[in-house]
């Protein structure tokens, strides 16, 4: 187990399950491993915890958990070598969550998270083409429903 | 930065596998067309300056938020 000190207090975690990216965030090339947090509530929401700039740390979701058509299209063979990845590899999609003054949340659907179990490796893709927005709110929902 | 003229046909090459060429210069815009192996990610610069700024906004969360974010959307996702 190893031992990093975050904005939230000290972590420990064990270097088997980190999450590697090969080449850090768009525009934040230095951050490439990651430790999955459990969130301690209930929810769709978990969060990421950056290993070598412990300052750094993300909250995601499966957006599929708030838009059921959200579709990426299939990921190249360029990402999926990034991914360490085959054409059959199960792969899972995230959308990195911003948390904005008013407690309201928008999902950055545009850029989502590739993740490959098989070998923990995970790549950030913008999605040029795709009518997605960086900053997709949550889908109202009414109040009868909640 | 390094500034160059070049017309239409003409091209830059950068570094050993780059290639830039000028494809026509039409009403205020210019087409672009860039050889480069695969693997290198190229972008429309507003586009990649808008992801790398939510990325940065993304890191700005406490745990306070998480938790009451977490009771808020308890029960509040979609069925699959």
């Amino acid at each position: 187990m190893k031992k990093i000190t975050t904005r939230f207090g000290e972590i420990e975690y064990d270097p088997a399950n980190i999450i590697h990216f090969p080449e850090g965030l768009v525009g934040l090339e230095d951050l490439h491993d990651f430790i999955v947090m459990p969130n301690k509530k209930k929810g769709p929401l978990f969060w990421i915890q950056c290993v070598d700039h412990p300052e750094y740390a993300f909250v995601v979701t499966d957006p599929t958990n708030f838009f059921l058509d959200y579709a990426v299209p299939e990921p190249g063979e360029e990402i999926l070598e990034r991914l360490k990845a085959g054409k059959n590899s199960q792969l899972f999609v995230l959308a990195i969550v911003t948390v904005h003054p008013d407690q309201k949340i928008t999902l950055n659907l545009k850029a989502p998270l590739f993740f490959a179990p098989e070998s923990n490796r995970a790549v950030q893709v913008i999605l040029e083409n795709a009518p997605y927005d960086v900053r997709t709110p949550l889908p109202e929902v009414n109040a009868s429903e909640t | 930065m390094l500034v160059l003229t070049r017309r239409p046909g003409e091209g830059i090459v950068i570094g050993d596998n780059i290639t830039i060429k000028i494809i026509e210069v039409k009403g205020g815009g210019i087409r672009i067309g860039i050889d480069a192996p695969r693997e290198t990610k190229i972008y429309r610069q507003e586009v990649y300056d808008r992801i790398r700024q939510e990325n940065i906004e993304a890191t700005r969360w406490d745990m306070a938020d998480l938790d009451i974010l977490s009771d808020d959307l308890a029960g509040r996702t979609v069925k699959k």
